[in-house]
């Protein structure tokens, strides 16, 4: 809700007892900085007002004056947790612009990478949930089991984390069959805790409390606010790049696509994990139907001039990359679309409460979370004067004043 | 001489610095377990095994900066800490340990022990409305609802066993405990565990710790102390849960008595003491580990729902008994 | 319940959590290819610059020695992409599996 909205409620109530909650940009429940002011009237919360623009890394900038390789590892630091899907995407949009396509088992090693990478992402949400509804124990044991998967991608690419597996033209390493087994070995162990997580979730009676019921998205506000990922699947619509756009080998390695119905918190605890399970098949699968052969092509570096658009779904949902290409050896221009910038819009309506639907300040942090917010990337736009060295953000009716005045 | 004895049994043994010391080894001891149970390690490196960690916090945050906001309440902010910290230490004064009579006892003293825990609740409301912090009084408002939650099952199950003894005394109660192994472990059981339960929403700990609650308010109503004055709310909420698992003890589990050996009391009953506290500390413990936090509502709803009917229940059965 | 039955089970199991720093430190993995520091033997290198052309972040500086043109390389700007061992056509630069580079003194991190 905007700022004027918010002075309209002022005064309304019976109590006169509104007041603002500032939540960030620095809070325990918040990882990164964002600044959501909330209106309560006592418990509940009537109103919301969200600002995301407080770390502005000029990253699409960046990436101009650097070369496509070294803007692989520009790209990858987008964001830390879902640096493959990045990468993943900017290799294909760059290839999409040399028109070539790559090996076979590039492709399968790539789907592999990408499917741990959610595996890691989704249960250290999990975890993240846990911890924001005050259930440490559950926290703690999805940490220590993600581990698991942490040091398989560790293995298989060189680092736990930030992978650098991805690049124009294939990937940069080959899977071993003694990794293979390592692989597969810890898919099993996944296979079985993610069960008993699901289980936890199932049956927990203090954790269906907080869940269900709490950050209802109707599957039609859903689609009018442009929810993305998990978001929209657990408001039951079903919706996954990778069925409906398949890229690297997703038309060919089967999987199923989750969704729920209950459109709630709980509903999003549920398609995520699910799909963590679909992933520890989707490897098992990579695995065993791995052919022999390249696992990269040689491009040069400068792609031919043209434009090109590609879409990943992220495991916080869909990431779209556009670049365009003047011949030389970096990108014109650059553009990167963030899940988490999509889905923003559907946390304002699940944390305003309506007629028949309330919401408490204790449900704050796990609606907010419930997205998997990854605020690091929704900043997008900022001012800077360099005579001056100041640096200002505008609003969208300043800057559409703005822009009206310079058409004139 | 007897003056000076009392004195001592007030300052040292089995008093306040009995009381100081013996609440950071159950928070040390509380954490660790609450790690063993999450499958970590919990307080290591200060001292051996980490028994010293919480003494250090201690002593760390006393040598913080003290921050006092401008917008607070000055004189009830300063002074909050010290009270709170002296109810649950008065509090302490009145269990059974040396002896089947604390140091303080009199006729009638379950009720002024009962009244206490209400007292420290109190004390916390104030300090969150006088932190003048948003959080805060957020914190002060779930603090008051929480206490309407918990605070009547709480009293229930403590003065079903007052009846079941015929008395008000804890002196009583315990040594009516004492002399038979029926009383220890038939009627009150059911009021031993709506004690601990409300024990756990008294101490503000997960499921109950909603007036902290971390994630949601920060740090509630604690969120504007720091320094010195944290220190001393931390304290007493160490103080607290000791005397809460010795409250527990006195009323259920038949106090510091035992089997003795003539002569060897002055040792035994503090060592019966130590592990019967020990137990509730480890079931508080598990408690703790074992679920998410609850939200205000469905607090107050689950203890209207199910723990006052439980504790009336709890009266009845004593009813039926005596 | 299957919590309880969980949390009673971790109480009995050997604890997850490593002491790293003090102790346990055999227990630390580095699995083979792990991109950690540089090392960087000058003998083999051809002063093609190519390293620097490519490193991302400015932590390959080309600096003139007796020899010629060579590349240093600076820990803390680096990284460890490894995409200089990458592009180095004489493989003189090398990604070791030495993680613990934290030090107090600049002039550590600067791989000559
Ligand atoms: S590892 Fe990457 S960042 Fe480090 S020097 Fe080499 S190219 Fe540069
Ligand atoms: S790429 Fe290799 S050979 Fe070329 S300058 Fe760098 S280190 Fe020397």
């Amino acid at each position: 809700m905007q700022e004027e909205e918010l002075q309209k409620t002022e005064k309304k109530s019976a109590y006169e007892l509104f007041f603002d909650i500032p939540v960030g940009p620095q809070h325990p429940a918040l990882k990164e900085p964002a600044f959501f002011k909330f209106r309560v009237e006592g418990e509940r919360v009537v109103g919301v007002d969200v600002d995301v623009s407080y770390n502005h890394r000029g990253i699409e900038r960046a990436l101009e004056d650097r070369n496509y390789i070294q803007n692989i590892y520009l790209i990858e630091r987008i964001c830390g947790i879902c640096n493959v899907a990045h990468t993943l995407c900017y290799a294909q949009a760059v290839e999409q612009l040399h028109g070539k396509e790559i090996p076979s088992r590039a492709n399968y090693i790539r789907l592999m990478v990408e499917e741990l990478a959610r595996i890691h992402s989704h249960t250290l949400w999990l975890g993240v949930a846990a911890h924001e509804i005050g259930f440490d124990t559950l926290f703690m044991y999805v940490w220590r089991d993600r581990e698991v998967v942490m040091d398989l991608i560790e293995m298989l690419t060189g680092n736990r984390v930030t992978t650098a597996i991805n690049t124009i033209g294939g990937v940069r390493r080959d899977v071993s069959d003694e990794a293979k087994d390592k692989v597969k070995k810890g898919m099993n162990i996944l296979e079985e805790r993610l069960k008993y997580y699901r289980k936890v979730a199932l049956n927990d009676p203090t954790v269906n409390a907080r869940c269900s019921g709490v950050g209802i998205l109707k599957p039609k506000d859903a689609i009018r606010l442009c929810a993305v990922g998990p978001t929209l699947r657990a408001s039951g619509v079903k919706n996954d790049v990778r069925r409906d756009d398949p890229y690297t080998l997703h038309d060919e390695v089967p999987f199923n696509v989750i969704t729920f119905d209950t459109m709630d918190v709980f509903a999003r605890v549920l398609v995520r994990i699910d799909e963590t399970l679909e992933s520890v098949n989707m490897v098992r699968y990579c695995l065993d139907h791995m052919p022999n052969g390249d696992v990269r092509i040689k491009l040069p570096l400068s792609p031919p001039v043209g434009e090109a658009i590609s879409r990943v779904e992220a495991p916080r949902g869909e990431l779209i990359h556009y670049a365009r290409s003047n011949g030389t050896k970096n990108p014109e221009r650059y553009k990167v679309r963030t899940p988490t910038f999509e889905n923003l819009p559907s946390v304002s309506e699940m944390l305003t409460s309506k007629s028949d639907y309330e919401v408490n300040i204790a449900d704050i942090p796990i609606t907010l979370a419930s997205i998997d917010p990854c605020f690091s990337c929704t900043a997008r736009m900022e001012f800077r004067d360099v005579s001056k060295g100041k640096t200002w953000i505008w609003s969208l009716k300043e800057l559409k004043a703005h822009c009206s005045k310079s058409r004139r | 001489m007897d003056f000076l004895l009392e004195l001592l049994q007030i300052l040292v043994f089995p008093g306040i610095l009995f009381a100081i010391g013996l609440a950071f080894v159950y928070e040390w001891l509380d954490r660790k377990i609450y790690a063993r149970l999450q499958n970590r390690v919990g307080p290591l490196y200060t001292g051996p095994s980490g028994i010293l960690q919480p003494f250090a916090d201690f002593i760390k945050l006393l040598a913080k900066e003290d921050v006092v906001p401008n917008e607070v309440d000055k004189p009830l902010f300063n002074a909050l800490p010290i009270f709170a910290l002296t109810l649950s230490l008065t509090g302490f004064l009145a269990l059974p340990i040396m002896d089947l009579r604390g140091v303080i006892s009199f006729n009638g003293d379950l009720i002024f022990l009962i009244a206490l825990m209400t007292l420290i609740c109190i004390v916390i409301m104030y300090s969150g409305i006088s932190s003048a912090n948003r959080f805060s009084t957020v914190g002060a408002e779930r603090a008051a609802l929480q206490l309407l939650g918990y605070e009547i099952p709480m009293m229930l199950s403590a003065i079903s066993i007052g009846i079941l003894a015929s008395s008000m005394w804890v002196y009583d109660i315990v040594s009516i405990q004492a002399n038979s192994l029926w009383f220890l472990i038939g009627p009150g059981i059911l009021g031993f565990a709506i004690f601990v339960l409300c024990g756990q929403a008294e101490l503000e700990r997960i499921p109950f710790d909603i007036p902290e609650a971390e994630t949601e308010i920060v740090a509630g109503w604690l969120t504007e102390f720091s320094g010195r004055k944290l220190a001393l709310f931390r304290l007493t909420k160490d103080v607290e849960l000791l005397y809460l698992s010795g409250l527990a003890v006195a009323l259920f589990l038949g106090g510091p008595s035992g089997p003795v050996i003539p002569g060897l009391e002055f040792i035994l009953y503090p060592l019966y003491f130590l592990l019967k506290t020990l137990f509730v500390l480890f079931l508080l413990t598990t408690l703790r580990a074992l679920f998410a936090r609850l939200r205000i509502d469905q607090m107050v709803n689950f203890s209207w729902k199910y723990l006052v009917p439980l504790a009336i229940l709890q009266v009845l059965i004593v009813r039926v008994v005596v | 319940m299957s919590m309880l039955k969980e949390i009673q089970k971790s109480l009995f199991k050997k604890k997850a959590t490593v002491l790293y720093p003090f102790k346990e430190r055999e227990k630390v993995h580095i699995p083979e290819g792990f991109r950690g520091k540089i090392v960087f033997d000058r003998d083999k290198c051809t002063s093609c610059l190519l390293c620097a052309r490519f490193c991302p972040s400015g932590a390959c500086e080309i600096v003139t020695d007796e020899k010629g043109k060579r590349p240093i390389f600076h820990l803390e700007l680096c990284l460890f992409c490894s995409q200089c061992q990458e592009v180095c056509p004489k493989g003189a630069i090398n990604l070791t599996e030495e993680f613990e580079l934290a030090a107090f003194d600049r002039k550590a991190f600067t791989i000559r």
